[in-house]
């Protein structure tokens, strides 16, 4: 779908190493300890491969939204379950390998090897991102459901938001109250706390990893209904239809 | 014969505004069944219901009142099984802009379960039967919008559907396209058995390919049969012009059966009879019975038009 879309190889590549280069540059020229820097490149990474693996989660709906094709992949025997699925799976290939990439460009240049963590860890850090991912990108196309092509500017506003109340390049604990509050609601914050204890980061909550994947699956649970629900009421409105002209 | 589509009571209204709303009823009330087997049309002016209908029996849109039953099951329940036996093309053809005609075609014949050798046969089956093959290799967004009817009628295919809604199929193609495009659905309907339900305002179009025509207005079914029927319904028949010499006395006309309305002028006589092949014999036979000299005749057959027109208004 995306083979000579050059925008999207854009967001796939581009923007994440350009983010990442613009951190660890930072890092650099702030001359910043090295468990310091780790701790900015660690949280740079993570919103690389969040990002995403989102955005792919979102084009599940959206490559047919813009293409006004939408009756058609509703007429065909396939679920939402199963566009979301297969745009997951895609997603997480993709923030996959945005992931590998930029932790070798972080041992390259930045001397930071994000892997010390271990394979278990890395891999249930990994996961958690790409659920938290999930949750996002199944949050826009429920949006897309409910409001039609006005909502789809939530698929790059959201993550950024929550990039910034979940601590990408900082601890929670410096932001106001009841910013924390909001913090705490996403699992994204838990996976961060998770793994930055490994580079010597003692962790601001009690068992982040559990209430990381609890609140992730939780989050994802609530979704498949609003999803349905959104879906009957796009039938029942003629937002289908709409979307589609 | 078993139904495709069973339609008692669906209603729909749409609604629109979140202060100030706004209500719209497309349906109000529709009832009809298409036997299996058939090509039918749903026919109307704009804003009458008919792409409402349409997609409310392709599961696109959700009726607010009414049952709706395809293929002898409940839409409400939608199964996969239904939605892999039917399959939709609209007259405003959109796909993945960014994909070649084939990819388009392998990600739909994908979406129902196509794959490997039979998903390949199936795709150069489908850009042969449309003639597509020389454009299979380039981009949605740059095809003609003739072509793009095309895939969108071949990707209607992919699954083999037993039943096929067809949306405005030749809406905006020039007369020899849509020609080609007609021809291809008559050719589906007639070699693979496909019951087709076909939407359009194109009078011709209607008569050349529907065997039975269900007119809509204002969200009702105005009018319901074939063709004929409908031109007998509204008393639109064909119209006889005779140029005779002589005299004649009107009122005997009157009594013809079949003859709905005639007029006397000089020597030319504008008779409406409900089918000319049928009246035709008798009524030149009058005129030679009454001694006239018969000089010319024309004959007007009532065409879909002016049954459009008649139930439109």
């Amino acid at each position: 779908m995306t083979r000579r879309n050059f925008f999207t190889v854009l967001e796939i590549l581009f923007w994440p190493v350009v983010g990442f280069l613009s951190v660890g540059l930072l890092a650099e020229f702030a001359s910043l300890q090295q468990q310091m820097k780790g701790f900015i490149l660690v949280g740079v990474v993570s919103m690389g491969a969040v990002q995403v693996c989102q955005l792919d989660v979102s084009y599940a709906l959206l490559y047919d939204v813009w293409s006004k094709s939408l009756k058609h992949a509703f007429i065909a025997p396939v679920g939402i379950r199963h566009m979301l699925l297969g745009s997951l799976v895609v997603g997480m290939i993709r923030g996959g390998v945005v992931f590998f990439i930029l932790i070798y460009a972080s041992v390259w240049l930045f001397e930071f090897n994000i892997l010390i963590a271990g394979p278990g860890p890395i891999f249930l850090f990994l996961f958690g991102l790409f659920l938290n991912a999930a949750v996002v990108g199944m949050l826009v196309c429920i949006l897309v459901l409910l409001f039609g092509n006005r909502a789809e500017v939530a698929a790059w506003s959201l993550v950024s938001l929550m990039l910034l109340v979940c601590g990408i390049y900082y601890p929670v604990t410096i932001l106001p109250g009841w910013v924390v509050g909001v913090a705490k609601l996403i699992p994204l914050t838990y996976f961060l706390e998770y793994i930055r204890r490994f580079y010597g980061f003692e962790p601001s909550f009690s068992l982040v990893l559990a209430k990381g994947y609890i609140s992730v699956f939780a989050y994802l649970f609530v979704e498949i209904f609003l999803m349905k629900a959104a879906l009957s009421r796009a039938k029942r409105k003629g937002i289908l239809l709409k979307l589609s002209e | 014969m078993s139904l495709a589509v069973e339609v008692k009571g669906v209603r729909k209204t749409f609604v629109s505004g979140t202060v100030h709303k706004t209500r719209k009823q497309a349906l109000r009330g529709v009832d009809f069944s298409v036997p299996e087997g058939v090509l039918w049309g749903i026919l109307g002016p704009n804003g009458a219901g008919k792409t409402t209908l349409l997609s409310i029996l392709a599961n696109l849109l959700t009726p607010d009142e009414g049952l709706v039953r395809v293929l002898e099951e409940d839409m409400r329940a939608c199964s996969m099984g239904i939605l892999r036996r039917i399959n939709f093309s609209s007259g405003h053809a959109n796909f993945l802009w960014s994909l070649s005609v084939r990819e388009n075609l392998e990600y739909f014949a994908m979406l129902y379960g196509l794959s490997g050798k039979r998903r390949k046969r199936k795709i150069e089956e489908l850009l042969k039967l449309f003639e597509l093959e020389e454009f299979s290799e380039v981009r949605f967004d740059e095809l003609s919008t003739g072509t793009k009817q095309k895939l969108s009628l071949a990707k209607s295919l992919v699954n083999e559907p037993v039943l096929l809604f067809l949306d405005e199929p030749t809406v905006g193609l020039d007369p020899d396209v849509a020609r080609r495009v007609r021809d291809s659905i008559q050719q589906i309907h007639r070699e693979k058995g496909v019951t087709i339900l076909v939407t359009t305002h194109n009078m011709k179009e209607a008569e050349i390919l529907c065997e039975k025509i269900v007119f809509l207005r204002e969200g009702i079914i105005r009018a319901f049969g074939s063709p004929q029927d409908l031109k007998g319904e509204l008393r639109l028949g064909d119209s006889i012009t005779i140029f005779f010499r002589g005299s004649l006395s009107t009122p005997s006309l009157e009594h013809f059966q079949g003859v709905y309305d005639f007029q006397v002028c000089n020597s030319t006589c504008r008779i409406l009879v409900d089918d000319h092949r049928k009246r035709l014999p008798q009524i030149l036979d009058f005129f030679v019975s009454k001694k006239l000299l018969i000089t010319d005749f024309r004959i007007q057959e009532a065409d879909l038009e002016e049954i459009f027109i008649a139930l439109a208004r």
